[in-house]
């Protein structure tokens, strides 16, 4: 794994077109986190798998993904070698951000995984289902204290999604940010909230071990092993997923863009794919071409309506 | 650092750094003033919105500038010693140029350029000798950390050569 | 099996040949990213933690404690010899280990930290295989408002810590706060003294800050002076072993950073740098030599690197009891312990023991091996410091740049680390001291982060901040270590002790 943006570039424009296309891979974000750990996902797989000899993988953190979408889009135009993981967080980072740079300016090829959202309260807790919180959220909503993450990401565009569905003013929400799923965490246990929100995973072993009770998931369907209803089960039309995806270049030629996603397809429906899926805990939700356009469509305009009903974007 | 603020006894004439540094502090107060009312206004629960602890700073700062401005017209200010500009001049000249040069260039030539005007600010001006012997360097750094180690340092037309 | 059996297993297994061997290349690995400035343990361990992927588990595991732990260690030997910190948690120990090493006691700076480190990661080990499960319930008791009382301690503390001006100190920490604003605020979304820029979103990193004021700033000033200084650091005066006086002065102080740091480690939004700053005040005042301090003193070096291990360890009691990663190197170490099918959590020390015991083995080898590697290049090291100066200088700056590079290729963040070089001049030229600004900058947004969570949650009842008894305790230490010194010195004794309070430079 040897990382070299530019190397790579050079390489790849002066390379004759060959069978096996190198690819680099920005993970816009930090070492460790979930696009980083997708990103090096997919170098393992495309490499074990053969879809690739030569994969490289360069993070360029930065306020929600945005800093590397926009060097990205700016960088790599036309490079059919180049790719980009995002998710759902940027569509949001993109909006609060106020980014200049867009999804609509690279070329989004397919979702690969996904996580839904969990919503918790602490086993001492005397709400016991998911109609008890709503039922407490509309009487007062300042008394429910959420915790998640950061402002304006996934977690607090769920809970204004909620509260929207359950007749209650968005902007009346009492969501506290925490830094990291680990501390809005600590603070659901040491019983310093009333309610938390974040991705099943977060939360998965202390639900199995008592310490906090699941109320309900964000998926369409109940999800196979856990135990909880949706949350459109219980009257709310809520459905929010975490997904993760894969993007390309723009500027590429329908043909470039074509033996991109075929590549990306070979990838996600390989046997290591699959298997490093379940290692990790992530969903399969592989969705590409004019599917997965529609979905990003419409997930970025109901994100912009419910960040305006919250009132963190004007 | 020179051991300061023994109260003199003697009136110095008012510090005219220390009033430029309290004219700093000042600024930089209204800056943060003009940055945080442009911020929308977010209800809030706490009670404490985005803007409120930016203008608590800035209220400290203006009280700091104050203070300095009475300790500049005291003389309370420490001696300072006598700096030369030049040796200074070198070395901020050559981050800036490994800061310009780091992209096009790569790492081992950007960052032998700053080894060399960092040695010529500490009295080496033989450029001749330490450009190269700089680019050098940096170039084996660049083989362990990168090549080895796998930091991600950015190539140029040097690291080609050996990858 | 009881947990002393496990643990005996799992040291037994660690100890095979082969795994020691993992260990040992683990380690150099780690020191050697772990020594650039900027690069911390969680970037190093990220970086490395491929190469420990092609190994069994048990030799894996054992390597990534490795790479952990050199991570730590590399930086502190930067922040003692080029005073660079490696990273937030070492800034404190270049306060007293650069002002040795300068000293020609470097050596003896060097083994206090590394001994320190491997006494506290020892201990701090132990305690979380033991007690663990007690800790963790304690930490939780932590709610923002607790957190918020331990930010205006940690405040405090440090505060009457460092320099010999109020005014000067003040204004540092108020610069230092200014900095902290910038960015996208946690709990709004809102950008902040961004002005447009999407660089600035994420905030000032205080590993760029540190290492530009601390190396930057000094290799400027120094440079400054012209011809007027030495043209050699007398590198080694007296022993380059510790001396007979460094242990007593040095044991008191690893045994009270240990006991600092490890609970505050413990804490889900502690954070390692919190303990460093506690452990440093806590030594300036109880040290029988208050005038060393600010030029050098061994106990300032030997607590605050104690404290930094053992939080680290600290870090761990969240992480393997309830499966909180709360700080960015628990993070990755969850994505590693992913790797080896650890799954962190509640019921990990019942489903998993052999698992757990043998990574806690594996910590207390490659805590072991830590210092076997690196006593003896003690000599080595500050050997280094024989360079003459324009050479030893240009490397500082290389290192600097390479560290910063390293950790984000962009040209922005080398503008920074420029931009606050200067300015880490221009605040010695006038003398005013440059740890106050960097701890304004990490204090500055959690005292403000969880002030506001905690009102949010009381829908704005201030009494909430004083009506929990643990917030109302250190609140009240707090308010007495304001006080009591003002007493002090109106009983005269004052003038003794800020002449004393050595200044920062």
């Amino acid at each position: 794994m040897k990382q070299f943006f530019l190397a790579s570039i050079l390489a790849g424009a002066l390379a004759l077109p060959a069978v096996a296309a190198d690819y680099t891979i920005i993970a816009p974000a930090n070492p460790g986190g979930g696009w980083d750990q997708t990103a090096r996902s997919i170098q393992t797989v495309m490499q074990e798998e053969g879809i690739s000899s030569n994969v490289q993988v360069q993070n360029v953190p930065g306020a929600g993904g945005t800093i590397g979408l926009a060097q990205f889009a700016s960088q790599s135009k036309g490079n059919a070698n180049a790719l980009i993981v995002g998710g759902y967080v940027m569509v949001g980072a993109i909006l609060t951000n106020k980014s200049p740079v867009t999804l609509k300016d690279v070329t989004p090829i397919a979702r690969l995984t996904g996580e839904y959202e969990a919503i918790v309260v602490p086993a001492a807790s005397p709400l016991k289902t998911m109609g008890d919180l709503v039922e407490a959220l509309k009487k007062d909503p300042g008394a429910v204290s959420w915790a998640g993450g950061s402002a304006g990401g996934t977690d607090h565009i769920a809970v204004g999604l909620i509260a929207k569905a359950a007749g209650v003013d968005p902007t009346k929400i009492n969501y506290i940010a925490f830094s990291g799923g680990g501390e809005a965490l600590a603070a659901i246990l040491g019983n310093q909230v009333t309610a938390g929100i974040s991705g099943y995973g977060e939360f998965e072993a202390q639900v199995k071990s008592g310490t906090l009770r699941l109320l309900a998931v964000s998926s369409a369907e109940r999800l196979e092993g856990i135990d909880a209803p949706t949350i459109k089960e219980g009257g709310l039309d809520v459905v929010v997923e975490n997904w993760r995806m894969i993007a390309a270049a723009p500027g590429l030629s329908d043909e470039q863009k074509a033996a991109v996603s075929a590549d990306i397809e070979k990838l996600a429906k390989s046997a290591g794919w699959q298997e490093t899926l379940k290692t990790k805990g992530w969903q399969d939700t592989y969705l590409a071409g004019d599917a997965f356009a529609e979905q990003l469509a419409k997930d970025i305009s109901s994100t912009e309506t419910v960040l305006k009903d919250i009132g963190l974007v004007q | 650092m020179t051991k300061g603020n023994t109260p003199s006894n003697e009136r110095r004439r008012p510090d005219r750094a220390a009033l430029a540094i309290a004219v700093f502090l000042a600024g930089l107060a209204g800056l943060i003033f003009w940055d945080s009312s442009r911020l929308a206004r977010i209800n809030s629960y706490s009670g404490i919105g985005p803007s409120t602890i930016p203008f608590v700073i800035a209220c400290g700062l203006l009280l700091l500038a104050a203070w300095t401005v009475f300790e500049a017209l005291r003389g309370d200010f420490p001696e300072r010693e006598r700096q030369e500009i030049a040796p200074v001049v070198w070395i901020i000249g050559g981050l800036a140029a490994q800061m310009l040069l780091l992209k096009s260039f790569g790492f081992s030539i950007a960052t032998g350029v700053l080894f060399a005007a960092a040695a010529a600010g500490f009295g080496r001006r033989k450029l001749w000798f330490t450009i190269p012997a700089g680019i050098l360097l940096s170039l084996g750094i660049w083989l362990l950390f990168a090549g080895l180690l796998q930091l991600s340092l950015p190539a140029g037309p040097l690291e080609h050569l050996f990858w | 099996m009881s947990t002393f059996e496990f643990l005996l297993q799992g040291i037994v297994v660690a100890a095979q040949p082969m795994n020691l061997f993992y260990a040992l290349i683990g380690v150099t690995l780690g020191t050697a990213v772990g020594v650039l400035p900027g690069i911390g343990p969680a970037l190093t361990v990220a970086l490395l933690l491929p190469v420990t992927y092609k190994l069994d588990p048990g030799g894996s595991l054992i390597m990534f404690a490795g790479i952990y732990y050199g991570g730590m260690y590399g930086g502190s030997t930067t922040s003692i010899l080029l005073n660079a910190p490696g990273e937030s948690a070492s800034i404190v120990t270049a306060l007293e280990g650069n002002k040795m090493a300068r000293a020609g006691r470097g050596g003896p700076a060097l083994a206090t930290a590394a001994i320190g480190s491997f006494v506290a990661g020892l201990i701090a080990t132990l305690a979380l295989a033991f007690v663990a499960p007690f800790v963790v319930k304690l930490a939780l008791v932590f709610g923002p408002r607790e957190y918020f009382a331990l930010m205006v301690l940690a405040f405090v503390t440090v505060s009457s810590a460092f320099g010999d001006s109020t005014l000067r100190g003040l204004t540092s920490l108020f610069i230092g706060f200014t900095l902290a604003i910038i960015g996208i605020d946690q709990l709004t979304g809102q950008a902040r003294m961004s002005f447009g820029i999407p660089d600035l979103l994420d905030g000032i990193e205080v590993t760029t800050l540190a290492v530009a004021m601390f190396a930057i700033g000094e290799a400027l000033y120094i440079a400054a002076q012209g011809d007027r200084g030495p043209d050699k650091i007398e590198t080694v005066k007296g022993s380059v072993w510790m001396t007979g006086q460094d242990w007593a002065r040095s044991w008191k102080a690893w045994l009270r950073g240990t006991a600092i740091g490890f609970p505050i480690g413990a804490m889900p939004a502690g954070g390692a740098e919190i303990g460093t700053f506690l452990s440093y005040a806590a030594e300036k005042r109880l040290t029988k030599h208050p005038e060393e301090f600010g030029n050098g003193a061994i106990e300032g070096v030997a607590g605050p690197e104690a404290a930094n291990n053992a939080s680290a360890a600290g870090t761990l009691v969240p992480l393997l009891t309830l499966g909180l990663p709360t700080t960015a190197t628990a993070a990755i170490m969850l994505a590693g312990f992913q790797q080896y099918g650890l799954q962190p959590g509640p019921l990990l020390f019942a489903t998993n023991p052999q698992l757990v015991w043998g990574l806690i083995a594996s910590l207390l080898i490659a805590n072991l091996m830590l210092l076997v590697l690196n006593l003896p290049l003690v000599g080595l090291w500050v050997k280094l410091l024989t360079i003459p100066k324009p050479w030893l200088y240009a490397g500082i700056l290389l290192f600097a740049t390479l560290g910063t590079i390293g950790a984000n290729p962009s040209v922005f963040e080398l503008g920074m680390l420029l931009t606050f070089g200067v300015l880490g001049y221009v605040m010695r030229i006038f003398g005013y001291p440059i740890a106050p600004v960097v701890v304004g900058l990490i204090l500055g947004p959690l005292a403000e982060q969880q002030l506001r969570r905690a009102l949010a949650i009381s829908q704005g009842d201030v009494t909430v901040l004083f009506t929990s008894p643990i917030a109302a305790v250190l609140l009240a230490i707090a308010a007495a270590a304001l006080i009591v010194p003002l007493i002090l010195r109106a009983r005269g004794r004052g003038e003794v002790l800020s002449q004393l309070a050595a200044n920062e430079d």
